[in-house]
């Protein structure tokens, strides 16, 4: 035996440990942000306002959020990615022969954990700062509301944005369902339907909040935004003793990185 | 820790008993088998497995009563002994299962709950759900794969045995074996060979038993030498499900139920069954045995069916004998609590919902009573003494038998449930034998003798492969020989059709000597592999035959109607009274000439031969069994009489010799 | 000639498919391991209640291919016939089950006018439809699917068991090691080991279970661990099963797409088993976190 041990690589020794943190990191952090990060979004449902002060929100944590960030979403998002990567990879989907429910799920959870996957990278590079180089980056947190709008006035975007929403929706949703087997949460098969009955309801729930944040964008009158986050911007800068940056001019996106950049880094961290 | 090495034939429940055994004596253990040995044909037991238990005893049984019983279902022809071994066994046997987790069902408190089987007035039979015989078989699997992991035994699955190897003194000093995925053969040289490979039934072509039962391995060690006794006795169960390729069993509850037998009475009438009018039915075991009804004895429910298709031409269809178990009458609640299990059984194979239309079934071999003649030492309180070398011993010295494929347990009919507890018995039974046998044996056997044996097995092999331009189909003639066996040889035998089915069984034999394979190649050939065992099945036939030709009388399983001995017909007290009396007489003379097992050596001609043995009896007198004779009652108060006169008689005789002695 | 046809013929004629009166079968043959598959077309005259492995039989007695050529007959695994020794599994129009319960008017239903044969794709071919399952009694061995008793002299009855613990209990323990719910497991692949010109029978049998070893231990096995966890004397070494269970290829490869429930020909119910030895494993793992 001590020979196929030491054939076995550090992945395959510590397979359970590595599999068992995959499926907590799908429900947190990932999972929990997934919440946060729709409901936040759908927030501009109740008007540009209402986002830009959750935004507001989440940007004061100020020079932690870039620490915050990372430990708690990319990378969990990245192990994530990576061990589920390694397990499509040793999987055969075959839900051509056993068109089951259950079959159907699991090649649809690994379908949408690539979609999303895929989509999230997207997503980052085209509206977190980190992707300016990449010609992207161009949510603007101190125009929320505007800026989103903006980047994904293009229908098709939108509609890119709708399937990686709902393939990460089903992806936690229906992942929370087998995590709860995985754990053991649930055992038997009534309860296993029980459970399945709640995954369905969280992911509508969570689904009808990203659809609605969708919806919410579009609907955004992006002049009529830029005012409101103006002066918020201007309240803002007032109450931490500072000069109003630029005039109610519609900034140029080229022009967009510069801030967004400087913003959560050394400008206001000094 | 013992030492020496030995090769187990079959992993049934004998063969996984005894390898459990030895292995835990310290034995290293062979084990090989046809399929991997979690599927041998133990999975197919369904009823349960007897003993006397704490609730039975309180009731007034004991092991006594359970081994009375035994006796008695078997007709008095098994040597007394063993079977009281086995009885009184019995108990330990189950709780050692019990241990080894088999499922068992439960009371309400926690115990092992047990059911009523034929033959007993006592629930003695435990039972894990309708699948015991399979719960009983994994146990004992798991508990070899335990030692298997530790080394102590080795299996070859997918492995057939093809012939004892004998030294010169004719003892078997280990086999040659066959890989059957390489084809390549292999010499095994062990202190003894202990074979458990089950029944016979593809003989019979078609049977309730597994493709695996051949009856190739005992036949092969009957080939080389090993007597085989009582032949003749097959059992035959009264209701299976005819299906194409095998006869699946049919439970006898479906009757308990309610459910009756009938056959149009006009033959072969093609309307659907629920349209034919109850004037058109023929109810033909309610109308005969008023008394009993559709649950009379299994062997007479058997020979009802029988007959009804044949002689009397009313099968339901006529290429398929069958006649109509009907439950159709029963509500379907009823019907799901009590029988779903084997409803399902019925529904899954025949795809017709037995609720709502009538069954289809026909009795069907189903137990081979008859094997290798094995040898026991009788222990001073008349059971068999543990450890004795020549328990379970074959003919041949260091080849041992246990489990259906010996002779030694049910004599002429086997008791429902006791099937599962001979094959565990005989398995543990045997492993201090076999430890006591390689204790005491000779210097190793000279290769020569495993060299020769290699080469005339391959010369077998290469000689049936290379064949060309045969003009017979194995498996057609195989289906011949099924179809002649069933026919002939089952439920009723008549000693014309006996001669003449001889005569066919040679001829088929020399027509498989025609046979030219299909598959000439030399991997995983099951052609070869079954055209070899289909040859060893003629000898198995013709002992069957000439054994069932020879034996004129009726007893348990074998029914000769020209020698049947019917009831009293008298009405009249006295003249009752008379015929009683000659009743008696007859049985009594018929035990002097019949009483003794058949056996059957193979023959230089290839032909048996038939000589007969004693059978010790010292236990338990034979006494008549009367199962739903007519006037029984009178027959049995004139044996019950003739007892006493013997006991006071030989009293009297001991008496005198006690006074001549003073 | 109408006198001509008798009864049953008459009953045979109004059932759809039993015009033809001839069964088409298409099977995926391979001569031995590691050659080509390729596929044979046989033809066999219909009866009633016919069921795969009588099909088969007749392949066997014709030996001849719907074209007339003379092939060797198509070897596969069966013996009891009564779905209950696990032999005879094999994939019957795509779909893994028993060959003896599967009934040949029914798969006509499924898909008329043919019937197709292939073996099992999760174990490697030994020939045409017969498939070497070693990997799955090995899994067996790996959990320790056994009550570990001193020995088989008397000590009595074994402990006692409430009537929902027989309940309980009793279905897992009439898993037949078919393989049917890791054939149709999409976490379970392929394991083909090849033996090398240069290695002794005994160093590829360890190089094979070496790699059985790492491989997912499958469904089957997880359930029977559990049915011996749940034994009052087998639960004695429930640690040992669980630490096989935690080990590479144990419960956390399960990807819950619950297949094998659904194929299981006797209705174990697999994925209650998987999720109580999920749950065993949670508490173990954590336990032996704290416990260290």
């Amino acid at each position: 035996m001590n020979v196929s041990d030491s054939d076995q690589s550090f992945f395959t020794r510590h397979q359970f440990l590595i599999y068992r943190l995959f499926s907590l990191s799908g429900l947190i952090p990932v999972g929990a942000f997934l919440v946060v990060h729709l409901v936040t979004n759908a927030s501009v449902l109740a008007g540009p306002g209402s986002f830009q002060a959750r935004v507001d929100l989440i940007h004061s944590l100020g020079p932690l959020l870039v620490p915050i960030e990372w430990a708690f979403i990319f990378l969990p998002m990245l192990f994530h990615a990576a061990v589920g990567f390694v397990i499509i990879a040793g999987g055969l989907p075959n839900v051509g022969s056993y068109p089951y429910v259950g079959n159907v799920r699991y090649t649809l959870q690994r379908a949408t954990g690539m979609i999303a996957f895929a989509f999230i990278i997207w997503h980052v590079i085209q509206l977190h700062w980190m992707g300016a180089p990449l010609g992207g980056g161009k949510f603007d947190p101190h125009h929320a509301s505007s800026s989103t709008a903006v980047a994904l006035q293009p229908i098709g975007v939108t509609a890119l944005y709708a399937i990686g929403v709902l393939s990460a929706v089903f992806h936690l949703a229906n992942g929370l369902w087998t995590l709860g087997i995985t754990w053991g949460l649930w055992t038997s098969p009534a309860a296993m339907r029980r459970a399945s009955w709640v995954s369905v309801a969280v992911g509508i729930l969570l689904g009808g909040a990203g659809l609605g944040a969708l919806a919410g964008m579009r609907r955004v009158d992006v002049e009529q935004a830029r005012v409101i986050e103006n002066r918020m911007d201007e309240v803002k800068r007032m109450l931490e003793g500072r000069e109003p940056v630029g005039g109610p001019a519609v900034r140029v996106p080229e022009a967009a990185p510069a801030v967004p950049v400087s913003a959560p880094n050394s400008s206001e961290g000094s | 820790m013992a030492q020496g090495r030995v090769l187990v034939i079959g992993g049934g429940l004998a063969g996984l008993a005894a390898t459990m055994r030895m292995a835990e004596l310290g034995v290293a253990v062979d084990l090989v088998s046809l399929v991997p040995v979690k599927r041998s044909h133990s999975v197919c037991a369904q009823g349960g497995i007897n003993s006397v238990n704490a609730l039975t005893r309180q009731q007034g049984d004991n092991e006594w009563k359970h081994f009375d019983d035994t006796i008695y279902g078997g007709d008095f022809l098994q040597h007394q002994p063993p079977v009281k071994e086995m009885a009184d066994w019995g108990p330990r046997i189950i709780d050692l299962m019990d241990r080894l987790g088999v499922p068992f069902n439960r009371t309400p408190e926690g115990f092992r709950d047990q059911r009523r089987f034929g033959g007993t007035l006592y629930k003695r039979t435990a039972f894990a759900g309708a699948t015991t015989g399979q719960q009983l078989l994994y146990a004992l699997d798991e508990q070899v794969r335990r030692y298997e992991a530790e080394g102590r035994v080795k299996k070859w699955e997918f492995w057939d045995f093809l012939e004892p190897v004998l030294d010169d003194a004719g003892r078997c000093r280990g086999a040659i074996c066959q890989d059957l995925v390489t084809m390549k053969f292999h010499a095994f040289p062990a202190d003894a060979v202990i074979l458990a490979t089950g029944g016979c039934g593809l003989v019979y072509g078609r049977s309730t038993m597994s493709m695996v039962c051949t009856g190739s391995a005992v036949s092969r060690a009957y080939q080389a030498g090993a007597a085989y006794g009582n032949g003749e006795f097959i059992q035959v169960h009264p209701t299976a499900i005819p299906g194409a390729d095998k006869l699946r069993l049919m439970s006898e509850s479906a009757r308990g139920e309610g459910g009756r037998v009938w056959v149009p009475r006009k033959s072969q009438d093609a309307r659907d069954p629920r349209e034919i009018p109850e004037a058109e039915r023929f109810y033909f075991l309610e109308e005969r045995y008023p008394k009993y009804g559709n649950l009379v004895p299994r062997d007479i429910a058997t020979r009802e069916i029988f007959d009804i298709c044949t002689t009397e031409g009313l099968s339901v269809e006529k290429d398929r004998l069958c006649v109509y178990l009907d439950l159709t009458h029963l509500s379907r609640e009823m019907l799901d609590r009590k029988l779903g299990g084997i409803l399902e059984i019925y529904e899954k194979f025949q795809g017709v919902d037995p609720r709502s239309v009538p069954m289809k079934i026909f009795p069907a071999v189903h137990y081979s009573m008859g094997g290798l003649w094995v040898d026991y030492e009788r222990s001073a309180n008349g059971g068999m003494e543990e450890g004795a070398v020549r328990n379970q011993q074959t003919s041949i010295p260091g080849l041992y038998a246990i489990g259906e494929c010996d002779y030694q347990y049910h004599g002429a009919n086997r008791l429902g449930a006791n099937s599962l507890l001979s094959c565990i018995f005989s398995g543990l039974f045997v492993a201090p034998s076999i430890v006591s046998a390689t204790g005491s044996k000779p210097a190793s056997a000279e290769s020569r003798l495993f060299e020769a044996a290699l080469r005339r097995q391959e010369q077998r092999h290469e000689s049936l492969l290379s064949k060309r331009g045969g003009d017979e189909n194995p498996y057609a003639l195989h289906q011949d020989l099924g179809s002649l066996m069933t026919r002939v040889a089952t439920v009723v035998r008549r000693n014309e059709q006996l001669v003449a089915a001889y005569g066919e069984v040679c001829d088929l034999e020399a027509r498989w000597r025609r046979c030219s394979l299909s598959d000439s190649g030399n991997w995983t050939n099951q052609n070869v592999v079954f055209t070899k065992s289909l040859g060893d099945m003629f000898p198995i036939a013709k002992l069957i035959l000439k054994g069932a030709l020879l034996r004129d009388e009726c007893r348990g399983a074998h029914f000769k109607p020209a020698f049947s001995m019917p009831g009293i017909a008298a009405t009249d007290p006295v003249e009752q009274r008379r015929e009683a009396e000659q009743w008696c007489d007859r049985f009594e003379e018929n035990t002097r000439k019949w009483l003794k097992s058949t056996v059957a050596r193979h023959g230089a001609d290839g032909h048996p031969q038939i000589s007969y043995e004693d059978i010790d009896t010292s236990l338990i007198p034979p006494r008549p069994r009367l199962y739903g004779l007519v006037g029984g009652d009178v027959i049995e108060e004139v044996w019950k009489e003739r007892g006493q006169r013997q006991a006071t008689g030989v009293a009297a005789k001991a008496a005198v010799a006690v006074g001549a002695g003073v | 000639m109408i006198q001509a046809v008798s009864p049953s013929d008459a009953e045979h004629d109004s059932e759809p498919h039993a015009a033809a009166k001839t069964v088409h079968v298409r099977v995926l043959r391979q001569d031995a391991p590691g050659q080509e598959s390729y596929w044979e077309r046989h033809a066999v005259p219909y009866e009633p209640n016919m069921n795969v492995i009588s099909v088969l039989q007749k392949i066997a007695e014709r030996s001849r291919a719907e074209d007339g050529r003379q092939v060797a007959p198509v070897a596969w695994d069966c013996s009891c016939l009564e779905e209950v020794c696990g032999s005879c599994t094999m994939l019957v129009n795509g779909r893994t089950r028993m060959a003896c319960s599967a009934l040949v008017d029914r798969l006509l239903e499924e898909s008329p006018g043919e019937i197709e044969l292939r073996p099992m794709s999760k174990f490697p071919v030994v020939r045409d439809l017969k498939v070497d399952r070693s990997r799955l009694f090995h899994a067996l061995e790996r959990v320790k699917a056994w009550v570990p008793v001193d020995g088989s002299y008397d000590h009595g009855a074994g402990p006692r068991i409430s009537p929902e613990e027989q309940e309980d209990a009793y279905p897992l323990s009439t898993c037949m090691s078919c393989g049917c719910c890791l054939e149709a497991c999409p976490q379970y692949t392929k394991i083909e080991a090849v033996r090398r010109d240069d290695e002794s029978e005994a160093d590829f049998e360890q190089r094979r279970t070496a790699a059985f070893d790492r491989g997912f231990i499958g469904a089957h096995a997880i359930s029977q661990a559990v049915l011996f966890n749940g034994h009052p004397t087998g639960r004695m070494i429930a640690d040992e099963r669980l630490a096989s269970l935690t080990a590479a290829g144990g419960i956390q490869q399960c990807g819950n797409a619950q297949n094998c429930v659904a194929v299981c020909p006797k209705h174990i119910p697999l994925t209650r088993s998987i999720a109580r030895a999920g749950r065993a494993a949670t508490v173990w793992a954590i336990k032996k976190l704290f416990d260290r």
